[in-house]
């Protein structure tokens, strides 16, 4: 699949430092013995001839990433004030909540999630986690897990699987000059860090925390949605029904993901989007991550954006507002012209856009600002548009829509 | 050391769309101490007494008699001054020709101002705004007392100055010293003497025999003597926006302390309260929140008291939007009996003004509404007043009729204990 030649563009040689295999930039592993291959890998020389901060910042992680998810949140969940007195925020009057309940993580200025507890639930058992180099449209990891409620330490385990994926993703990799080459190499890792999660998730099961009382009826398990956004190339991975849209600027928005749910399955066998979606199953989910998970294998896809948008990873507890990716980005893009297109404004204002339609369920939004778009050679961005899977049968959920064609 | 402790008595849970929180925070202070004693400055007391030709024979002898009592009240170091006013205002103690404009309290002091006190003549006009004024003068004397109050006795209305003069005059000393307010016998107007004590952060009564005018002065000045604290305010936090709509004191007695707000940032205001003794009050916070969510909180108000610059104590009001109707449409006792006894002092104050006027229909109307009110919050002395004015014919529906011929004095007695409340059983 990969065309590029076994050198990376210095035109040096790249060998495997466990069996010395040839190996090209953009391997995750080697050919040879099946090493994860380092970022360190790519010869120093190579550095300097890509795009500033490429290989510059490879372990750019979040400076905001919060420390003690048990502490009181700093921010209002309300009014993102930062002065409390007898937890209650000094502004607007919401009381304090712990930071598992409500938090942001901004690893750069072009990336950012929250995570809300919503109004009616009493816990947040969604998951976030982000990573990000400095630069703008260079390489965002975003993360969410949403916790199933029918167990006692599903928001142990929905955070500790999208930090586990989150990890595996921001390991060091060198970068790849193709997009193909990328595509590929983000695919494998996706599988990676779906593998990790569930680990992570089934680990949460295996200690539990003894809370007492209610829902110990199932063993922790929770969704995973995760998208990569590396110099022009999407590359999204899940299981369940915690999803990923690409909403450009103009045009046609697009779901990535393609819930794994009893409503979707319902909607791919012709039953009306409207009443499969508020069904009485709706919500069910078929696959996901957890000790009794039948599948955890994320379905993976990608695409290479043609114009600047956002990139967006959200549990249900926005897009139950807005199921259609065209009504979800009508909310983002008037919501994103409201605060200049801040991503972490952005994420702040989806939250209360989604409490101010009920806040019936956690609410958990990532996103990355993908602007400008970086040039894409012709040949590879042509080849990096087929789909790396191919689209299930009827997967359309809408046969008249029109997702016009690719500029040329 | 004085000791603060504030309660907050609210129904938290309001309903989805709901926005206006009431909330009733009730103040105790304990070991107030005495006046000028607690380190934090003197005491100082004016007494000024209405010695307008209309005082003749026994009120002169009864102010002289009260005078004399009160100035047995004041506590020695209380740095103090008596007032003359007709209808210009005279130092009548320190005398004059004195160098110093006020003395502080000792034995020999005691003598000496008794002695100009039974000097005191009636003779002269009433010019009220005036002696508000020399008394701010005096106190201005003593920067070193920080607690300043006045007693002034009148008899009469207003009549040697402008209403504007006067206005200006009350105006001018607001926020100096706090005033009480007394008047003896029927020839006085409440509303007029209300608006000094509203202003001074005082009380009106009425003193209807003067022979009981000595011992509502002892009991006036024990009081005064009685508080320890010389300053305190309340200071009220609400989110951002949201609407203060009033802040009004229920108890011992209403009043309305919205038009005393001071503003101290965007969304805290402040109110002073005056003195304090060992003593409980209570205030009605109302706010309009934005309404949210249910399922949602805000904190809707932090009533704070500071003595200077400290919080001595706070109480916060929630709100808690809910769908459960069993728990938003209960109704909390306090705010509902304080809220009763708020538009009581209100139906009295109208159905007088309005019976003054000859309006005999809104007199009936509102002071029926007043007897309905007060007998359902349970204020006997306010139905007993109600009596002698209007005759009942079934209190629970409010249906009275005027009395033909009623005592000014009864009329008078009811207005000015229109505002004093009785206290709730909160729980
Ligand atoms: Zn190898
Ligand atoms: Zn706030």
């Amino acid at each position: 699949m990969n065309e590029n030649p076994p050198t990376d563009a210095a035109g040096q040689q790249i060998n495997c430092p466990n069996c010395g295999e040839d190996a090209e930039p953009g391997d995750l592993f080697c050919e040879g013995c099946g090493q994860d291959l380092p970022d360190g890998i790519t010869p120093a020389a190579a550095v300097g001839n890509r795009r500033p901060g490429g290989m510059a910042h490879p372990n750019a992680s979040s400076p905001t990433r919060p420390m003690d998810m048990n502490a009181l949140s700093p921010t209002c969940r309300n009014c993102a004030g930062t002065t409390f007195l007898d937890g209650y925020c000094e502004n607007c009057g919401t009381p304090a909540v712990k930071v598992r309940d409500h938090w942001q993580e901004r690893p750069a200025t072009w990336v950012a999630g929250m995570s809300d507890r919503g109004i009616r639930h009493h816990r947040n058992e969604d998951g976030l986690a982000l990573s990000a180099r400095p630069e703008p449209g260079s390489r965002a990891i975003l993360v969410v897990c949403d916790g199933v409620s029918s167990s006692a330490d599903s928001d142990i385990a929905s955070l500790a699987a999208a930090r586990a994926a989150r990890d595996v993703l921001e390991r060091p990799r060198p970068d790849v000059p193709s997009v193909a080459g990328r595509i590929s190499a983000w695919n494998e890792r996706l599988a990676m860090a779906g593998a990790e999660a569930n680990k992570q998730a089934i680990e949460a099961g295996r200690d539990p925390s003894g809370r007492a009382g209610e829902r110990q009826d199932s063993p922790p398990s929770c969704t995973f949605a995760a998208a990569v956004f590396d110099s022009g190339v999407i590359v999204v991975g899940w299981v369940g029904d915690s999803r990923i849209y690409w909403i450009p600027d103009s045009g046609e928005p697009e779901q990535m993901s393609r819930d794994d749910s009893w409503a979707t399955e319902q909607i791919l066998a012709g039953v009306p989007r409207e009443e499969a979606e508020n069904g009485p199953r709706a919500h069910a989910i078929t696959r996901w991550l957890g000790p009794d998970s039948p599948d955890s294998v994320p379905t993976r896809d990608s695409r290479v954006p043609d114009r600047p948008g956002w990139l967006l990873v959200c549990s249900d507890g926005l897009w139950n507002y807005a199921s259609p990716a065209r009504d979800l980005a009508e909310v983002v893009r008037a919501l994103a012209d409201e605060v200049q297109g801040d991503p972490g404004l952005l994420a702040g204002r989806l939250i209360d856009w989604a409490n101010s339609r009920g806040g019936q369920d956690n609410i958990t939004v990532a996103l990355a600002r993908i602007a400008p778009i970086p040039p894409q050679r012709g040949p590879a961005a042509e080849a990096a548009l087929q789909p790396t899977q191919p689209m299930p049968e009827g997967w359309n959920l809408y046969p008249d829509a029109d997702y016009g064609s690719p500029e040329t | 050391m004085p000791s603060f402790s504030a309660e907050v008595f609210q129904n938290e849970f309001i309903s989805e769309g709901s926005s206006d929180v009431h909330a009733i925070v009730s103040v105790t202070c304990t070991g107030a101490g005495e006046a000028g004693r607690g380190g934090g400055g003197d005491a100082a007391e004016i007494i000024i007494v209405d010695t307008s030709g209309s005082m003749l024979d026994a009120k002169i002898v009864a102010a002289r008699q009260a005078a004399a009592v009160a100035v047995d009240q004041i506590l020695d170091g209380t740095w103090f001054a008596i007032i003359s006013g007709t209808h210009v205002a005279t130092r009548a103690f320190p005398y004059p020709n004195a160098r110093v404009s006020m003395v502080q309290m000792e034995p020999g002091a005691r003598a000496a101002a008794k002695e100009a006190i039974s000097r005191l003549e009636a003779d002269g006009g009433t010019a009220m705004g005036s002696w508000l004024k020399l008394a701010g003068q005096l106190f201005d004397t003593v920067p070193q007392a920080t607690q300043r109050h006045a007693i002034l006795l009148t008899d009469g209305q207003n009549q040697s100055e402008q209403p504007h003069q006067f206005q200006n005059a009350i105006d001018s000393v607001t926020g100096r010293f706090q005033c009480d307010c007394r008047g003896v016998g029927a020839d006085w107007d409440v509303a007029e003497l209300r608006r000094v004590s509203t202003a001074l952060l005082g009380t009106v009564d009425l003193i209807a025999d003067p022979a009981s005018m000595a011992a509502d002065f002892e009991q006036l000045m024990q009081k005064a003597m009685g508080r320890g604290v010389a300053e305190a305010t309340l200071r009220v936090w609400a989110p951002q926006g949201s609407q203060l709509l009033w802040v009004r004191q229920v108890s011992p007695n209403v009043e309305d302390l919205t038009s005393r707000r001071v503003e101290v940032n965007p969304l805290t205001s402040a109110f002073p309260t005056g003195a304090w003794g060992d003593e409980s009050r209570d205030y009605h916070v109302a706010v309009r929140v934005p309404p949210q969510a249910v399922g949602q909180e805000r904190l809707a108000a932090r009533v704070q008291l500071l003595v200077g610059q400290e919080t001595v104590s706070q109480g916060l009001v929630k709100a808690k939007w809910s769908g459960d109707d069993a728990l938003t449409t209960r109704i909390d006792p306090a705010v509902a009996h304080y809220t009763g006894q708020a538009e009581l002092a209100t139906a009295i104050q109208e159905g007088l003004a309005a019976k003054a006027a000859g309006d005999a229909e809104t007199a009936t109307t509102k002071l029926g509404r007043a007897v309905a009110l007060a007998a359902e919050t349970g204020n006997d002395e306010a139905t007993s007043k109600l009596r002698k004015v209007v005759d009942i014919d079934d209190p629970a529906t409010g249906t009275v009729r005027l009395k033909r011929s009623v005592d000014k004095l009864d009329e008078m007695a009811l207005d000015t204990a229109s505002t004093k409340t009785t206290r709730v059983n909160k729980r």
